[in-house]
């Protein structure tokens, strides 16, 4: 008996410690504020607003109401939800977005619309094609897009801190990659398959 | 031949003659048709020249199709003109005048304002002259593909004063000025282009099947060029440009001379050679640059720009040697006399640079680097010097680096440097010892409370690379009479978006009473300890931690607690107070006995996650935490409420408590 009943007490001891936690990676909440993120980027005009809700949203702020003195120096707290979600809008990464997304208007948008610039696969841009701006133009355009790539490398990798998981730095950036890429207008470049294409 | 068939019009009302080929020192005229209509009584005649195909290779032309008529006269001096349109395939025509008699040749091309006008004297056979006026740069885009096929022209013209050389068995020669107007070039790929580019050159070209041989020499007028991500805004003042070439057979260019002469800003003189495949081979260089300010604007832009440092600001003078061997870059030797360099974002700043950094791939060199002083995010440091050594292609220090900071010094151990090669960045490794740094002095640049103490630690790897250094070790400081201790550090993009920096952080035993001083929280006598796990800070702002302060009771030290860091603490955590006195009451006294404090905060996400004394038996049903557990009468204890608090709200509420701005209230 004891023989009978010990192996499966030592599988499970086994199995038990084996067990490891896995905390999958939230694709579709990542597509969600990729797509917010990129689109007040692209074009603050055709923004789609946050999904609100429950899970959804961020963690709002809930005013208390009490007779308690000292409660008004008190401050609201806070609601935080329990379901998986990606979080882009601490100070640094809206801070990142504001500076993209006034670069963007400045300058990229001229680079995007004359085919100059084209958006790479690893969520990066890039100019595919410098005949097409004028030489005057060129030298700003290859700052910007420097500037914006440091940028854009800061935001994946913020991203992924700031929700607790920087080892999903690669996924955020690949959801962003394939983001950008569905959000650009029509007529703008893309890279895919290692050549350019034009969406 | 021509004048074969002109001998003999007067007899004859038309004549024709098909030539397969008409090969002459200069140029090739292929399947060429000639006919001329003549009168009998007329005093001219029609000709018409068809050609296939002509072609000078040396002088770059090749055109097809080209069809001549022009009406014949006699001149004076036995000699002929003829004046017409000369078409080639679809283009403009252009208008052809041909003159010749016993003392030369004339000819003249012209269209709208551009004119070439070709002279050759009967005496000297060998020598042409030709005189081109407002001439399109265009038309000489063969002659430049030939010598760089991946460019053409894109706007621009040029005037040159040139005599062509020919004479069997010798080189070909053309000499003479050129001057170029708002000349516009473009390789294919765009990587080289220029614009508005203008100049006065003495050229001199001298070719035979073996050997080309090409030397330029004037000065550069205004204009812009971009090469790859150097771009060069000329200024209106002319810069002397000098560039001899040579091609032997299908090699690559030898550039054995070449001068840059920028005024005081730049001066640059060297050679290079280059490979059938156009890349750069070979490369010597001296620099020399007395003026560094304009250096910026003018040749830096493009690089600097890459990096973020655009707006860079320059000054000083400047000694620049470069060597490239088989396409890799050997030496660098760089002196700099009195040099500035400031980041108008503030983010640093070297005044007074001395001294000479050497780079070498191969043979060791040792150089040193002084500067008078600097700052760096805010933190002002005082002379140093840098002992470089190099070989090898690394650059590290021979010895170590000390450099005053703080009231302490900082030292730099065992530094190497690796320069970015191909893909892969920089990579920098060094070893970091802080000794005795002020934490006063640290506190006031970096606009901290007014902390005391001194701040000490070894660090004994740290690993630049991938823009993130991560530190081995940690940092130690004596903190009002206790200790700090960081560890894990690791700083993310230290100079580009949103610098990051990580830490953990142990408190140990801290003196509260000098603590709470310090901050303005009211007072309160004990011993400290805390831990700060997993803190972050973006842009130096904390975006997560996991926190836990709590007071460490020691014999013999006295723990009380003012009123007026109860109702800090009371505001700040959002909690309230439970006390056996009646809340008017609690104005009456100034302060109160303490059994334990804790505090925790969990910040992720905006949010902090308060908590309290981990085994509150002071706690209430639901949310509420101990913060304050009271000892001794008057008995008072301070609970939160909110285990959920919004960050910024918080920080506002610490900020006014350290000012001082939240006033007690007693009701």
């Amino acid at each position: 008996m004891k023989q009978i009943f010990g192996i499966p007490v030592v599988g499970a001891l086994l199995l038990s410690a084996c067990v490891t936690i896995n905390v999958y990676f939230p694709a579709a909440e990542a597509k969600e504020a990729a797509r917010e993120f990129v689109e007040k980027v692209i074009d603050e005009a055709d923004k789609v607003e946050p999904k609100q809700g429950g899970n959804g949203g961020m963690a709002m702020l809930e005013k208390r109401f009490d007779f308690d003195p000292w409660m008004l120096l008190g401050i609201g707290s806070a609601q935080a939800q329990g379901a998986p979600d990606i979080t882009i809008k601490t100070p640094a990464i809206q801070a990142i977005q504001a500076r993209m997304e006034s670069r963007f208007n400045g300058t990229l948008r001229g680079g995007f619309d004359a085919g100059a610039l084209g958006f790479t696969s690893d969520g990066l841009i890039s100019v595919r094609d410098a005949a097409k701006l004028e030489l005057k133009d060129r030298v700003a355009m290859n700052a910007a897009v420097a500037d914006d790539n440091r940028d854009r490398k800061a935001v994946y990798r913020e991203v992924a801190v700031a929700n607790g998981h920087p080892e999903w730095e690669s996924q955020i950036r690949e959801v962003f990659a394939k983001q950008w890429i569905a959000s650009a207008r029509s007529g703008w470049w893309y890279q895919s398959g290692g050549g350019w294409k034009q969406k | 031949m021509l004048l074969a068939m002109l001998a003999g019009p007067v007899h004859a009302r038309v004549a024709q003659a098909r030539i397969a080929k008409v090969t002459t020192a200069v140029a090739t005229l292929e399947q060429v048709r000639v006919r001329l209509d003549w009168p009998a009584d007329a005093d001219r005649g029609t000709l018409e020249i068809w050609a296939k195909r002509v072609s000078a290779p040396d002088m770059g032309i090749a055109y097809r199709d080209l069809h001549w008529r022009c009406p014949l006269q006699r001149t004076p001096r036995n000699g002929w003109r003829c004046e017409g349109e000369l078409r080639s395939g679809r283009a403009a025509p252009v208008r052809l005048a041909v003159d010749f008699d016993a003392a030369g040749t004339r000819a003249e091309l012209g269209r709208g304002d551009a004119r070439i006008a070709l002279d050759r004297s009967a005496a000297t056979p060998d020598l042409t002259t030709l005189d081109l006026t407002q001439v399109p740069v265009a038309w000489a885009q063969v002659l430049l593909s030939r010598a760089w096929p991946d460019a053409r022209f894109t706007s621009g013209t040029f005037d040159a004063q040139l005599s062509v050389v020919s004479a069997a068995k010798r080189p070909l020669r053309i000499a003479g000025p050129l001057t170029l107007r708002d000349v516009g070039i473009e390789t294919a790929d765009a990587s080289i282009a220029g614009e508005h580019l203008g100049g006065r050159f003495a050229i001199d070209y001298r070719t035979t099947r073996a050997l080309a041989m090409v030397s330029v020499d004037g000065d550069l007028r205004g204009g812009e060029f971009l090469a790859g991500n150097m771009y060069v805004a000329l200024p209106v003042s002319p810069i002397g440009l000098r560039i001899d070439a040579m091609q032997r057979g299908k090699t690559g260019w030898e550039l054995p001379r070449i001068e840059w002469r920028d005024g005081n800003v730049l001066q640059a003189s060297g050679s290079a050679a280059f490979g059938p495949d156009a890349g750069l081979r070979r490369l010597d260089i001296d620099v020399n640059s007395v003026d560094m300010a304009p250096l910026r604007q003018r040749y830096l832009s493009g690089w600097l720009g890459l990096f973020g440092l655009g707006e860079i600001d320059l000054h000083g003078g400047m000694d620049l040697r470069l060597q490239v061997r088989d396409g890799v870059l050997a030496v660098v030797d760089a002196t700099l006399h009195d040099v500035d360099i400031r980041d108008p974002q503030q983010r640093f700043v070297f005044a007074g640079l001395q001294g000479d950094v050497r780079y070498s791939a191969g043979a060791p060199v040792d150089s040193e680097l002084r500067w008078r002083s600097g700052k760096l995010y805010g933190l002002g440091f005082d002379a140093a010097r840098l002992p470089f050594a190099s070989g090898d292609g690394l650059l590290r220090f021979r010895e170590d680096a000390r450099i005053p900071l703080m009231g302490g010094s900082l030292t730099f151990r065992d530094l190497v440097i690796r320069p970015p090669q191909g893909e892969a960045g920089a990579d920098i490794r060094f070893g970091l010892v802080l000794d005795e740094l002020d934490v006063g002095l640290l506190s006031k640049a970096l606009g901290l409370p007014a902390f005391q103490g001194r701040l000490s630690g070894t660090i004994p790897n740290a690993r630049y690379a991938n823009e993130r250094v991560d530190f081995d070790g940690g940092l130690s400081m004596q903190l009002f009479d206790g200790r700090v201790a960081v560890s894990s550090l690791v700083l993310e993009r230290p100079f580009g978006t949103a610098p990051s920096l990580s830490a953990d952080i142990l408190l140990d035993d801290l003196d509260l009473l000098g603590l709470t001083g310090v901050l303005g929280f009211g007072s309160i006598s004990g011993r400290l300890d805390g831990r700060i796990e997993g803190l972050r800070l973006v842009d130096w702002t904390p975006v997560a931690f996991n926190a836990r302060f709590i007071t460490d009771a020691k014999p013999g030290v006295k723990q009380r607690i003012s009123q007026r860091a109860v109702q800090n603490i009371s505001s700040v955590g959002d909690a309230s107070f439970v006390t056996s006195l009646q809340g008017q009451l609690i104005g009456l006294f100034d302060d109160f006995g303490y059994r334990r404090i804790g505090i925790a905060c969990r910040l992720a996400n905006e949010v902090c996650a308060m908590s309290g004394l981990q085994d509150s038996d002071g706690s209430q049903a639901g949310n509420s935490f101990t913060i304050v557990q009271g000892a001794g009468i008057p008995r008072l204890d301070v609970v939160g409420f909110n285990r959920l608090v919004d960050w910024p709200t918080l920080v506002e509420r610490l900020a006014a408590v350290a000012s001082g701005e939240v006033k007690p209230v007693v009701e």
